[in-house]
């Protein structure tokens, strides 16, 4: 794990340095790849470790974005700390929620989740203070350069990474983890399922808040239409379905997959990326349940392409 | 409060038993939760559009050919998609009917585009004043036939052989498959079932108001608000449950203004969530 996070702490510091050498252009598209893996990953904590399926995402991009908006909007808070109050909010709604989402299991934690999502949206929908129906444009002066904002952005998709590979190592992770493959097995050894959901909850929460955030003020101007839409839930989903869901890599993989294979390619075309997305979810469940990079993956080390990798790994007794 | 908001939300709540109605029969039979739910009742809606194209009738004479047609795509669906899924826990099928609810999506946007449709009939927009309350007439069709339609599924199910099959299939899967029963046949013909309540439902939903491709999820929403008032598997329940949250919303409306209409179903969703400990556990089993 320390090697992982010296890694993960050289690839941000290497990535922070590169903010001033690239156009606005590229820092652009890297913004929105680095916001898709932060969610990706947000969800993968929740639903990949801790075996939590949510369809709550775009309720707490929702949350996150609406909340640094209305802060610069309505304060004289400068973008920074806006964007920290987006990761606040979406925590605090988190546990608000929670009473109602942790009661529920399985399946029906699924439809909490998605209730909770469609909900928020009717509910900004009507709320006049926050734009209602035509949104927010967030004051101009006060928004970061497109280099700052790449730094944040990279800040924030560093964070998640980091707490997805200290959840992955620590005592806490492991406990999620028994509580996904078995929640009546874990209680029995004295796990605490409903406190360990509750920080799974809240900690993913937090980060996909902050991903809105980001997001909020990279569009400017925004709506409830956009910011609660349900194509974020849909590209944290199928980008941990790609990437494989409780792995590290995975999601990054997948998150990359879905915003250059088809949000990208597809923009225009609305109805076939629908299409396509759903095809993919039926697809991926009933082919590779585990996930298509694994799938990918082992078969390119059975095909021997990967050789010395599979060496490697025997050698180190995995 | 007035009594004209009381009745039409008993009315209203009606339309909202329908649309609960299939989601009940399948979540309490097959435990399956089936997120492509809204998806089939916008399907049942638009096969009576066609229909309505083709031929100048009235909505309630195509909903037998959307029913018949939605149910036979359902029932291929689970025979040699879900059941397959079942097997390998709840997670799997439920993220399938998620597809399958953004793919029916997709298909109606490819073949109807997004703007809004209805389906037409004389009493759509015609109401009528009885002991001085105003009622609107599509309402008051659409009460009358979630009501025929609850209590003969409930009827079905409680008073027939097949019926006592399905329960058994509910309650035991194992063993009713050790008594000889086929019970992957027993679930894709109640995944159909309920498939064709959701296109009446659909149908009854296009008539009262516009629809577009993207109104699956909204429908499914309060179908699940109606599953979580009324239990699962209850087809009374499940009229109860669509009257309560009619009146519910008419309440709601009445109180905080006509742009909580959503609001309403959503809140009292996740309030009944809240306060039964069990969530939307199956009555009288788990």
């Amino acid at each position: 794990m320390t090697r992982a996070l010296a890694t993960l702490a050289t690839a941000t510091a290497a990535a922070l340095a590169a903010a001033g050498l690239l156009a606005p252009a590229d820092l652009d598209l890297a913004v929105t790849l680095l916001v898709y893996v932060t969610i990706a990953q947000a969800w993968n904590i929740l639903g990949g470790y801790a075996g939590q399926i949510s369809l709550g995402v775009a309720a707490f991009v929702g949350a996150g974005g609406y909340s640094t908006g209305l802060l610069l909007l309505h304060t004289d808070a400068a973008w920074p700390i806006a964007l920290a109050g987006s990761g606040l909010v979406a925590a605090l709604v988190a546990l608000a929620l929670a009473p109602a989402l942790l009661r529920l299991h399985g399946a029906y934690f699924v439809v909490g989740t998605l209730v909770v999502a469609v909900a928020l949206q009717a509910f900004v929908l009507t709320w006049d203070w926050a734009g209602g129906a035509i949104g927010l444009t967030l004051p101009f002066d006060a928004l970061p350069g497109s280099a700052a904002l790449f730094r944040a952005a990279v800040a924030v998709c560093a964070l998640t990474l980091a707490a997805t590979l200290l959840v992955r190592g620590s005592r806490f992770g492991l406990r999620l983890m028994a509580i996904r493959d078995d929640e009546d097995a874990a209680a029995g050894l004295g796990v605490s399922v409903p406190a360990h959901r509750l920080g799974a909850l809240v900690l993913s929460s937090a980060l996909t808040g902050l991903a809105g955030g980001v997001l909020a003020l990279q569009l400017v101007s925004f709506a409830p239409d956009g910011m609660f839409a349900l194509s974020w839930t849909l590209a944290a989903l199928l980008a941990v379905a790609i990437g494989g869901g409780g792995t590290f890599a995975g999601p990054i993989v997948g998150a990359a997959v879905v915003y250059y294979g088809l949000t990208r390619q597809l923009d225009d075309l609305e109805t076939l990326s629908l299409a396509l997305e759903g095809a993919l979810l039926i697809a991926i469940v009933r082919l590779a349940p585990r996930g298509l990079w694994p799938r990918i993956s082992d078969w390119l080390i059975d095909a021997g392409v990967a050789r010395g990798r599979r060496d490697h790994r025997q050698r180190a007794g995995r | 409060m007035s009594v004209d908001a009381i009745v039409n939300g008993v009315l209203v709540g009606g339309l909202y038993a329908l649309a609960g109605l299939g989601l009940s029969l399948v979540s309490g039979v097959l435990r399956l939760v089936n997120l492509a739910h809204g998806a089939t009742l916008v399907a049942g809606a638009y096969a009576a559009y066609l229909v309505l194209d083709a031929v100048d009738v009235d909505p309630l004479v195509a909903a037998p050919a959307a029913m018949v047609a939605v149910g036979a795509i359902a029932f291929l669906l689970q025979r040699y998609l879900l059941t397959d899924l079942m097997a390998a826990g709840p997670q799997a099928p439920m993220i399938a009917t998620f597809g399958l609810a953004l793919l029916v999506e997709a298909a109606l946007q490819g073949a109807f585009s997004t703007d809004p449709k209805s389906l037409q009939a004389g009493y759509a927009t015609a109401g009528f004043d009885a002991l001085g309350v105003r009622v609107q007439s599509v309402y008051l069709v659409a009460f009358s036939l979630a009501f025929a339609a609850c209590v003969a599924t409930h009827l079905v199910l409680t008073r027939t052989r097949q019926g006592a099959v399905v329960r058994a299939a509910a309650a035991d899967p194992g063993m009713a498959a050790a008594l000889g029963h086929d019970v992957r046949r027993i679930y894709a013909l109640t995944f159909a079932s309920g498939a064709a309540l959701a296109a009446l439902a659909g149908v009854m939903t296009g008539t009262a108001q516009s629809f577009g491709p993207a109104s699956g999820f909204g429908l499914l929403l309060v179908a699940f608000a109606v599953v979580a008032l009324g239990g699962m598997g209850s087809a009374l329940g499940a009229l109860a449950g669509g009257v309560a949250l009619g009146v519910i919303q008419a309440v709601g409306v009445e109180v905080a203004g006509d742009e909580y209409r959503d609001v309403t179903v959503y809140v009292t969703f996740l309030v009944v969530l809240t306060v039964r400990p069990a969530g939307l556990a199956f009555r009288g089993s788990e």
